[in-house]
């Protein structure tokens, strides 16, 4: 079967003026113009099949956003190709709106000084849905995503909570197959959290091709089945969420604070197949298998060689090896401030 | 036809959005009718040493400026929403526009509704019956059949031209768009016959930016006024060529567009 989203080879380059702070900074941006291009996404290929759920995940700036709408067609790619159900959305920006949902958590696609039903029957009319088609839909959202008494209120005076509500009912309104979704619960409490990602796995067992982006970790284990982790504009990872989950079932780590420098070629050694670090001068990560070795025996082995201050044992999140894939350095300075 | 109705929608539903702020829309109506009526009162001024100007008397000189104040506030009812243009690109917002099967350009021109347009409306109809009162036009079928063509015609060229005047946000990337304000102001030097200015300036708004097309030209052809009368006649093809511009600057515009963050 042919995949739903496919994306080969895709770049999207940004062109930034380069100017010195301050008016005197723009004073001389308006004589000399001098641009920086920023690539924000550098050579992507994905591919996701009908009714798949993927997460996008990396860091603050790793292109995420820029990956979504390239694939909705907001920008128009640098280079590369994209093809969603067949359309390439920055060429055929109506055919392509008609399959596809998109939710932006941090901005809203109702109109801020319209009331929500409004909002909704506009839509209604912008995507051609037929009035039955309409009815139906807007009844099983206004009941799943109890909007109901949203509908007469005016957009802008919504809680952030509401507010996301109310979006994903305006982007599910024309039962689209594919939903993007770019950091849908940011922001949302815990309570309000949950409901949107119990909506999210409903959407998915009905069919719903589901791709979104995010930084919390409860969304891509509770809504998605697929993981595609990207830095400075590079897929990095790609796999399903079950093998990183069961990778971190049995991941640990102990940290030390030492009195003296580590031997570390001895205690490298002495731990064999465990990961030995040294983030700092007299600090000490080691990273082991669960499943081969405890925690005990990594601490008595490391006394045995240095004076030990302190020690804390740490469970790894998924958090850390998502950014232990593609960041090392990074994820030892973290974890410590954790 | 499905566009038309979903843009009269969409434009229906923030008029009455619009209208919920009462003073707003009782103080915009007031600003026009005194802001239009400081223009009278320069005509009258005027009128009240020289009996013409030009040739021009002073009826035709209001019809002129009758047809001004209607496309005005035609183009503030049905393209007020390009003067945000700036502020959509600017901010990132034409993401959500772009995500609709609507076309773009007439979403941003129904995001707003000009509360002065109210005004302008009514006042420059008002005008425009009047003055015509006061001309001794004989009503021929020939005569109405034209008036009927210019009419709209004049209006579709002031709402193209806002809507060109606006679309350079997407190459200036200024939050307010200055030219857009500044070109409009130039238009409103064709509230007065033409002819009174220097060669160069006729030109320019004959021709590169044709705001002549919506006052001066029509009433010319219409009231068979002066030697270039006939120039009137192009009226039509000028609104279709500038419908055209409008659609392609906006086009070019949008391959620009950027969206913003990340």
């Amino acid at each position: 079967m042919a995949p739903l989203i496919e994306a080969t080879g895709l770049v999207k380059e940004f062109r930034r003026p380069r100017r010195d702070s301050g008016l005197t900074g723009a004073l001389k941006h308006l004589v000399t113009r001098r641009f920086d291009i920023h690539r924000a996404v550098d050579g992507i290929d994905l591919r996701v099949g009908e009714g798949e759920s993927v997460a996008y995940a990396g860091p603050n700036g790793a292109g995420k956003s820029t990956t979504v709408k390239l694939l909705t067609g907001i920008l128009v790619p640098t280079a590369g190709e994209v093809r969603v159900a067949g359309v390439v959305p920055h060429r055929d920006r109506i055919a392509n709106a008609k399959n596809v949902g998109v939710v932006f958590g941090q901005r809203t696609q109702l109109w801020w000084d319209l009331p929500v039903g409004d909002t909704f029957e506009l839509l209604r009319d912008m995507y051609r849905i037929p009035a039955a088609d309409y009815r139906r839909s807007l009844g099983r959202l206004t009941e799943v995503l109890e909007i109901g008494p949203l509908l007469p209120v005016l957009a802008r005076k919504l809680s952030l909570g509401q507010r996301m509500r109310a979006d994903l009912a305006a982007a599910l309104l024309h039962q689209p197959h594919i939903l993007y979704l770019d950091e849908p619960t940011i922001g949302l409490d815990l309570d309000v959290k949950d409901r949107v990602r119990t909506f999210l796995r409903q959407l998915v067992a009905d069919g719903t091709t589901i791709l979104l982006t995010t930084h919390d970790i409860g969304d891509i284990e509770e809504v998605c089945g697929r993981i595609v982790v990207i830095d400075e504009g590079r897929i990095r990872h790609d796999g399903p969420v079950e093998v990183l989950r069961d990778a971190l079932a049995s991941a640990s780590s102990v940290r030390f604070q030492l009195s003296a420098s580590a031997p570390l070629d001895l205690i490298r050694e002495r731990l064999g197949d465990a990961e030995v670090t040294a983030p700092g001068e007299r600090e000490l990560v080691v990273r082991f298998d669960r499943t081969t070795r405890t925690a005990g025996a990594v601490a008595a082995t490391v006394m045995g060689l240095v004076e030990v201050r302190d020690l804390r044992i740490n469970d790894e999140g998924i958090a850390d090896l998502i950014r232990r894939i593609h960041r090392p350095d990074e994820v030892t300075a973290r974890s410590g401030a954790a | 036809m499905h566009t038309l109705r979903v843009y009269r929608r969409n434009l229906g539903a923030h008029l009455r959005a619009t209208l919920e702020y009462q003073a707003d829309f009782w103080i915009l109506v007031v600003a026009a009718v005194l802001t239009q009526g400081a223009g009278l009162v320069l005509i009258a001024t005027i009128f009240a040493r020289v009996p013409r100007i030009h040739g021009w008397g002073v009826w035709e000189v209001v019809l002129i400026f009758a047809m001004m104040v209607l496309a005005q506030g035609t183009s503030e009812l049905l393209a007020e929403g390009t003067w945000g243009l700036a502020g959509l690109i600017n901010r990132g917002e034409l993401d959500r526009m772009l995500l609709r099967p609507y076309p773009c350009l007439l979403q941003v021109c129904a995001s707003r509704v000009g509360m002065n347009a109210f005004g302008n409306v009514t006042v420059g109809g008002g005008l425009l019956v009047t003055a015509l009162l006061h001309l001794d036009v004989a009503w021929t079928p020939a005569r109405i059949g034209l008036a009927l063509v210019l009419l709209p015609s004049a209006l579709v060229i002031k709402v193209s031209l806002t809507v060109v005047a606006n679309s350079t946000s997407f190459w200036l990337r200024g939050a307010i768009n200055t030219f857009a304000a500044g070109m409009d102001q130039l238009g409103e030097l064709t509230k007065y016959p033409l002819s009174i200015y220097g060669v160069g300036l006729q030109a320019v708004l004959a021709t590169a930016l044709p705001f002549a097309f919506i006052g001066f030209f029509p009433v010319s052809v219409f009231l068979d006024h002066g030697r270039l009368a006939w120039i009137g006649l192009l009226t039509p093809a000028v609104a279709v060529y500038c419908v055209l511009l409008a659609v392609t600057v906006f086009r070019r515009g949008l391959r620009r567009y950027e969206s913003a963050g990340n």
